[in-house]
């Protein structure tokens, strides 16, 4: 078995985490047929502190003290960046949202280690968080459909996982930290969110006031309501509307669902008791209980979370990297390559490309790219379980015919599949094309508008580590 | 008396036994429903896949739940009964994989396969199906002649020497070959490894590559042959690899590359990983279990 480094960095609304796990790889299929790679084991062998994200104003994070965190972190863990082999940063909640987040992700992933990728985007968010926190794994071992709340400062992330795999996801302003106060309980900070959930609950709050925990509770009911709502429990009469991030999915759920998990910080407070109502100077105690008073959880079956407020960042470091088949081709010397953009033909389009239609390829190709703006991108297809020797020729020589005309020189040519062919595609390519790089693999499942990342080759060049990201930046 | 009166008559008789009186027509409705049969309906192929992926189980407790559990195992899940016995469904089933099974034994492969892919045949010693089951011995052994025409017909001294067998399933070379060769050989030769005539060997065993490897002085030695067929598959096909084979060595010395259908590893994608598994044999001079460690 080999392991490899994994760092998992969390700048959220109001925490900033950095945590370390190992991913041991194996091959996981018997000595007498084609080997598979897969990663059979994962431990978290660094928990870092826990920060207060630090902000220079209230629409600027502070980069430069994020990056001394996250270097102090690394010096107690006893890594060094150049030990780390994958991970990703991820910019959630109210963070995503500051003028600088973009900037201060992408300087941070690369000052974490060389296959650090940067993620961010609601919907991602609330699928990391569902799967740091056991949800997704429940939801495999117990074949059923789950959701997973993770209430952190300023949003509730919400993913459904059915048969462990991620089948909605849907996030909402609602969190601990959306209306703050100070030592003596004078109110400094009331969120826009907040502001709404006032006038619905009918109360009045404002910067300055000393903070009253009647009201605060009712404005923390009418949250409730609105994830009960948001998740079908009552009927919708367009409250939880009123608290939709911007740029999140429509969210929708057409399995029954059977259980709840919850995680972020407010989830101590769901599944444990605080006296101090006021701690923290915020919402999040009142939130949490809020949130059991309103009887949410009642028509399902309430599970504990592996982590709660450690659940994104957990996931963040655990599992995002997932590796490519292990028969596959490329060119040496091109990884790590980051932020791809991947476009997906359609079963219509692809079986135009079987039958040789380079024209129609080239098109819809350069079509793409110009649309998104991009020197290149991933051609990603399902590809078939059992082609024919001719048809993957054939295949391989309408790639090379349309993307050769399409490409700028020099850049590669990138194949990503579905079903296990890339091997005898991707040599069938290099010898069609011979100036410039190929890199063809499988067993990955991308859609149109994702972004995909792809580390440096592992198991003596077997597989490859694969990061798919549905959203950068909106 | 066509169809449709016998099976009137049938419902006559089987109500007037009971003594009961009933319509004709709800009962052949009835009937129907439950055989889920009718003249103009396509019949579906019992053995395939999608045949297989429905459970005869009625009213599961959750269908979805049944469906991905039937999805990760081609065992006969879910299949429902009929009291205590198999239901129709299921036992035709299993009496066609039966079928498909012995079919793919006692089958020879197509000659005009053969003859497309320019290959040649040349016969172990069994002279028949039946001879070449009850006698593995003979199965592994040619006669002088036929080495001769061995020796004859192909380029001696290759780097690596590729053929076929159809050992216990001819329908495994007939579903496999025509793709996978071409893929192992193509990438070989761009990989300016050489690689020696293809021919067919009839009624043969895995041993004969070693008779084969000696003969024709081949560096590395693989035979592409059909494997005993089971009830989930009759078309699997596994490479047998060896460097420098010498008849009686141990078995340890081979490499093998199983599970080679459609529902296994594609024999395309199959074919270009043989061919990076060849290259890595002739650099490391070993195959087998001394190739792994």
């Amino acid at each position: 078995m080999k392991c490899i480094l994994s760092v998992g960095i969390d700048i959220g609304t109001s925490t900033t985490q950095v945590i370390f796990s190992q991913l041991g790889m194996d091959n996981t299929s018997s000595f007498f047929t084609v080997p598979k790679i897969s990663i059979v084991s994962k431990e978290i062998i660094y928990k870092g502190d826990i920060y207060t994200t630090p902000l220079r104003t209230s629409v600027m994070i502070d980069g430069e003290a994020v990056r001394e965190i996250v270097a102090a972190e690394y010096k107690k863990a006893g890594f060094t960046p150049s030990e780390v082999d994958t991970g990703a940063v991820i910019i959630t909640g109210e963070s995503a949202r500051k003028e600088n987040s973009e900037e201060v992700l992408r300087y941070l992933s690369s000052f974490a280690g060389e296959f650090v990728v940067s993620t961010a985007g609601p919907d991602m968010e609330s699928v990391i968080a569902g799967k740091g926190s056991g949800a997704a794994q429940y939801s495999s071992d117990e074949s059923c459909a789950v959701v997973n709340l993770d209430i952190g400062g300023g949003t509730t992330n919400v993913a459904v996982f059915d048969d462990g795999e991620s089948v909605s996801v849907g996030c909402l302003d609602i969190g601990g930290r959306l209306i703050r106060f100070d030592n003596n309980n004078v109110i400094t900070y009331i969120s826009e969110s907040a502001a709404i959930a006032a006038r619905e609950a009918g109360v009045s709050v404002s910067v300055g006031d000393t903070a009253v925990v009647s009201d605060l509770e009712k404005i923390c009911d009418v949250y409730a309501e609105a994830l009960k709502q948001f998740l079908g429990v009552t009927e919708n009469n367009g409250l939880c509307d009123k608290f939709r991030t911007p740029g999140s999915s429509d969210f929708v759920v057409n399995k029954r669902l059977r259980a709840v998990c919850f995680s972020g910080g407010v989830a101590d407070f769901i599944y444990g008791s605080e006296r101090d109502k006021l701690k923290f100077q915020d919402i999040g105690v009142l939130l949490g209980e809020a949130i059991v008073r309103s009887g949410l959880c009642s028509p399902f079956k309430l599970i504990g979370a592996a982590e709660t407020i450690r659940a994104t960042v957990i996931g963040a470091g655990t599992y995002t990297t997932s590796v490519s088949g292990s028969t596959i081709d490329y060119s040496e010397g091109l990884f790590p390559l980051k932020n791809i953009p991947v476009f997906k033909l359609s079963d219509e389009e692809q079986s135009r490309c079987f039958s040789g239609d380079d024209r129609f390829l080239a098109e819809r190709f350069s079509w793409y790219l110009s649309q998104n703006d991009c020197r290149n991108a991933v051609l990603a297809m399902d590809g078939q379980t059992n082609p024919s020797y001719m048809a993957v020729k054939t295949l391989a020589k309408t790639i090379a015919r349309a993307l050769t005309t399409v490409l700028p020189q020099g850049e590669a040519i990138m194949i990503v599949l579905r079903h296990d062919m890339a091997k005898i595609l991707g040599r069938l390519l290099r010898e069609e094309v011979k100036d410039r790089p190929v890199v063809s693999i499988d067993s990955v499942i991308v859609q149109q508008g994702d972004y995909i990342d792809m580390g440096k080759p592992l198991m003596e060049g077997m597989v490859i580590p694969v990061i798919v990201k549905t959203l950068i930046f909106g | 008396m066509d169809r449709n009166e016998l099976l009137n008559e049938i419902i006559r008789q089987v109500i007037a036994e009971m003594g009961a009186t009933a319509d004709v027509g709800a009962v052949k409705r009835a009937v129907a429903e439950t055989l889920g049969a009718s003249d103009n309906k396509e019949y579906t192929d019992l053995t395939s896949k999608e045949s297989k992926g429905q459970p005869g189980l009625k009213n599961p407790e959750d269908m979805d739940a049944l469906l991905r559990m039937k999805s990760k195992t081609p065992a006969r899940i879910g299949v429902g009964r009929a009291g205590g016995r198999l239901t129709t469904k299921s036992l035709l089933t299993l009496r066609a994989d039966h079928a498909a099974a012995k079919d793919a034994v006692f089958m020879d492969v197509n000659e005009d396969l053969l003859k497309r892919l320019g290959m040649f045949t040349v016969q172990t010693k069994c002279v028949d199906k039946n001879q070449f089951l009850t006698r593995p011995d003979l199965g592994r052994t040619f006669s002088d002649e036929a080495l001769n025409e061995l020796r004859s017909k192909c380029k001696m001294n290759p780097q690596v020497q590729i053929y076929a067998s159809d050992g216990l399933s001819s329908t495994a070379i007939e579903a496999n070959l025509e793709n996978i060769l071409p893929a192992i050989t193509d990438g070989l030769k761009s990989k300016g490894i050489s690689v020696g005539t293809p021919f067919f060997v009839k009624y043969g065993r895995v041993a004969t590559e070693d008779i084969i490897a000696e003969t024709l002085s081949a560096e590395v030695v693989c035979v592409l042959l059909g494997e005993r067929p089971g009830l989930a598959t009759a078309e699997s096909m596994s490479a047998y690899i060896a460097y420098k084979a010498t008849v009686g060595m141990p078995e340890a010395r081979r490499t093998v590359v199983s599970n080679i259908h459609k529902d296994g590893i594609a024999a395309v994608e199959a074919g270009a990983y043989i061919a990076d598994l060849i290259e890595k044999i002739l650099k490391a001079q070993k195959s087998g279990v001394e190739l792994q460690s």
